[in-house]
This record gives structure tokens, sequence and C-alpha cells, in this order.
């Protein structure tokens, strides 16, 4: 049998965001690929040391839409650091509710994705309109669907009143009934099994091997969890269960998202609950001395690293961040080799890559 | 559940979508849209301008006094202008009617002039202080504030100096 080789992308209708593929096929069946980054290089961290320490709070939470507020959430927290900042601890709460529902938000919208991909768009509207519920209390709560703007440096700059907290309650209530139904369907539906289970497998020693984090790694049965390995904000006061599954296909990824998104609502009950009273943010705006820090969180796709050093003016020397989709896009080798032209697109979106950060 | 009597519900329960724009559509109180500025409320510190990513908003010296424009299409709907303002002299509203023609692009802004007073004691022009800022800093006031409200700073040193007998 010949092999040949074919393009997929940089533009190609079932990619979400610009990458480009060269695919090497036998036949039907994948023998290896090759991926070629860069085609949404913006120069945001360059851009970042251009802008002073509170333009970069608006700035980094543009970097990605879906994990948009891990950014300044990270951002701050290193900056917080160098400054040496205490942040109140209602605020390390408000902070938690804000990443979840952004996680509820970003892990529906994956799963939904691959029901589109697989051509099941009823169901990807059913996923949708689900996840329509988490937008609804985002543009409520904080007043914008995507973008939160929930942080500033020292706290946060929104906060939950009696009214507030009752909607989110009765919201996330809401969700959990349509949720379990979501889950039974990519369980147990016998087209979505044909199309993901076995499809784009990364096992576990590959998984180790390619250091993959985020759901792709706990697809694969790591874990791995940077709110249970080095708690940030709340969460070490939370009970935060580890979801992994071991499948490593396409289906245990998505799987291991929808559980997540059950454990994101529990996590937000749990601040709701126990949440103390009190300031959401120091008062005064702070100086930065000259410093280096590094923060960590867990963003819906993994673990989300910042490094930011400053020289005691009033903007960054220097902002790195290295984002999850960095580590997963490699384990894209093993995951497509051996499998069908037609699962390519499947596999690509299973590790729910943000190229907009990665590249930024 | 079967995924054909979800569908079935759902086909019961009719459209979720909004009639928008033939009905109304959900629009939150603290929906972050057109931005309003009130010139009476502003002292002219310009955090807003420094904390603004997007470079939309601008001061600028005239005869009429200090003015304030804010581009709606430079700017990202943020809130840092808002929320670091002291005295809430910006505000978001929760109007999100933005859309326009070409035509209007330069338009679509939202300006003040914060009006210049007269120095209380040699004159001079200057932006003056706003009763909620020194409401915000001195919770209750009293004549000798009342009185250094109405100075420049020059003259407001100078009266601390000679113990507000200027």
């Amino acid at each position: 049998m010949t092999t040949y080789t074919i393009p997929v992308g940089p533009l190609h209708v079932a990619l979400e965001e610009p990458m480009y593929f060269k695919v090497e096929v036998n036949g039907e069946t994948v023998a290896s690929v090759d991926i070629n980054a860069g085609h949404v290089h913006r120069g945001v961290e360059y851009l970042t040391m251009q802008r002073n320490f509170y333009q970069n709070i608006t700035l980094t939470e543009r970097l990605c839409s879906l994990c948009s507020n891990s950014h300044p959430t990270t951002y701050c927290t290193a900056l917080e650091t160098i400054a040496g900042i205490r942040i109140p601890e209602r605020a390390h709460y408000l902070r938690v509710i804000a990443d979840e529902i952004k996680r509820v938000a970003s892990n529906l919208f994956n799963v939904a994705i691959m029901a589109h991909i697989i051509g099941f768009d009823s169901l990807f509207m059913h996923v949708m309109e689900t996840r329509e519920v988490a937008q609804d209390v985002k543009e409520t709560i904080f007043g914008n669907r995507m973008d939160l703007g929930a942080n500033r440096i020292g706290g946060v700059r929104y906060d939950l009143d009696a009214k507030n907290q009752d909607y989110l309650s009765q919201q996330m209530e809401r969700m959990k009934a349509d949720l379990a139904e979501i889950l039974d369907i990519y369980r147990n539906n016998a087209m979505i099994a044909l199309r993901t289970v076995g499809v784009g497998v990364l096992p576990h020693d590959k998984a180790l091997d390619y250091a993959v984090v985020g759901p792709v790694a706990r697809g694969s049965g790591i874990a791995y969890d940077v709110r249970t390995k080095a708690p940030y904000a709340a969460y070490d006061r939370l009970d935060v269960p580890v979801v992994t599954e071991t499948g490593g296909d396409v289906r245990a990824r998505a799987l291991v998202r929808l559980r997540e998104v059950q454990v994101a609502i529990d996590l937000i009950q749990q601040c709701l609950r126990d949440m103390p009273d009190g300031p959401i943010a120091i008062g005064g705006l702070p100086r930065i001395p000259a410093g280096e820090a590094i923060a960590k969180s867990e963003a819906p796709r993994g673990e989300l690293i910042y490094y930011l050093r400053t020289d005691g003016s009033d903007k960054p020397e220097r902002l790195k961040w290295r984002v999850p989709s960095y580590m997963n896009w490699d384990a894209l080798h093993v995951m497509m080799e051996g499998n069908r032209i037609s699962d390519i697109p499947l596999i690509v979106n299973s590790i729910d890559p943000c190229i907009s950060c990665t590249e930024r | 559940m079967n995924m054909l009597m979800l569908l079935l519900r759902n086909l019961a329960r009719g459209p979720s979508t909004d009639a928008f724009p033939f009905g109304d559509t959900f629009t939150p109180e603290r929906l972050r849209g057109r931005i309003r500025f009130d010139p009476e409320l502003c002292t002219g510190c310009r955090l807003c301008a420094h904390v603004c990513a997007g470079d939309a908003i601008h001061f600028d010296e005239t005869d009429e006094g200090l003015r304030f424009t804010l581009w709606h299409n430079t700017c990202t709907f943020c809130g840092l202008c808002e929320h670091y303002c002291q005295t809430k002299a910006i505000h978001l509203t929760d109007d999100w009617h933005l859309a326009h023609l070409q035509q209007d692009k330069y338009a679509m802004i939202e300006q003040g002039v914060v009006a210049p007073a007269a120095c209380a004691g040699c004159g001079c022009r200057m932006t003056a202080p706003v009763p909620a800022l020194t409401a915000l800093a001195y919770r209750a006031g009293n004549r000798r504030i009342e009185h250094l409200q109405t100075l420049c700073p020059d003259c407001r040193r100078k009266a601390g100096v000679t113990g507000g007998r200027s």
C-alpha cells in the first residue's frame, strides 16, 4: 500500500482554531502526524511588558475566551506573592466560585463540540442549552457572558449579596438533573460509543512520558490536579475529589470533563455554604516591589503556570505563562497513529486545545 | 435517559431562544454595557485612564475645563475604570445596544467636561475637589474642610502652615 500526505488546516472546517497538521496516511489509516503551530501568534507576552499591572489584569483575561478567568487569577496571585499581599478570606472563596463557573461552561462547551463533530447535532444543541444556564449566571453575577472581570490586585471586585447567592445556588441545582442525563448519554449511547471508544487512545505510560495535564492526564488515569497537589485560593479548605477515568480514549476524556462539571457545581455550593463575611479586597493601591514569583492554577484544560518578574516599576519586567494545551498537543502524535482520517477532528477536539493562549 | 425521549421533551418545552428583536431579551442588572460619565463627580485623578488596557479613555484640557472622552469602539467593557473610580463618576450601564452604522463610528463616544473652579484664595483656575471625594476621605465634614475645598493646592498649603487664617 502506498502512503501519501494530506494537509489538515491551518484553516479547516473541522478545526475551531488555526493549526496545521501534516498527516501521513496509509489508505484510511493515520501513519504519523506532523504538527505545525504559530498561526495565531500575536505577541501578547511582549505586550504585557508595555502595559502597567492594572492594564494587564484586563489583557491577560483576553488571552483566551474559555479559560479567561484562570489567567487574571493566576496573574494576580503572582503579583500578590511578590508584594507579600494576603488577600481577605472571602476573596479566596469568591475566586474559587468564579473559576468553577468558568470550568462548568468550558467543559460543557468541549463535550458539546464533540457531539457536533460526530454529527450528533441534537445532542450538541441539548448540551449547549444546559451550558446556557452557566452563561446566564455569568452575565447576571459578573456582567458578561465570557470575561468575568472578577479579579483585582489584592482580591476580587465582585461580591455576592443574599439575592445573588440564592440565585447562584438555584441555578446550580437546576443544572444537576440535566447534567446527570447528559452524563448517562455520553456513557451509554451506542452512537457515541461507536465513534469515541478506543479512538485516540493515550495509554497511561505514554501520558506520563508526554507529561500531559488536566482532563487529558486524568482521562488516562493520572490523578494530577493542581487544586489538590498545590492548593491555592480556598481549595485547601474545600473537598475536591480528583476525577479520573482509565480508558485514555476520546470518551474517557469527555467523561472526565462532564464529571468535573459535577465537581465544580459541588465546589460552588461548598463555597456558598462556607464563605465567611468580610472585605473582598485589600484597600488602596499596593506598591509592587522588585521580585519574581511563580503562580499555578488548575484551568479547565489543566495546569496553568505564570512566571512574573518585576523591577520596582509599574510594568512587568517579564511575564511568561505555560498553558496546559502546550503539554497536551504533543501527545496528539500518540493519539492519532493508527486511527482513521475521519477521527482526526474528534481526537484534536478531545484534548480541548486552546491555541489562542498557547501561541498568544 | 433515552435520547429520543429527551428530544420529545425539548420539543414539548418549545424554543429556548429569546424573541428579540420582536420581544424582550435577558438583560441582568449588572451587565457591563454603554459607559456613562458624570462630570459632577469627577475629580480629574485620571486613574481610569491609567488602568484602561485598551487606552480608550483620554483627558484633555480645554477652555471649558477638563474634558473626558471615552471611545466605545476601543473599550473592552472590563469595568476596571468603574471599579477604581473612587467617586463612581464612571458607570457601566446595562445598555448593550451598541450596534451602529459605519458612518457613526466616531460618534460612539462618551464625553463630559469637568468645569473648573476659581480658587477662593488667589483666584487661579483649578479642578475643584468634589464633595463625594471629601465625604469618602473625611466622612463628616467641618467648616475648615469646607473652606480648604475652595482653595487651590498652593493656597491650601499656605493655609495649612498658617492654621487656616488666609
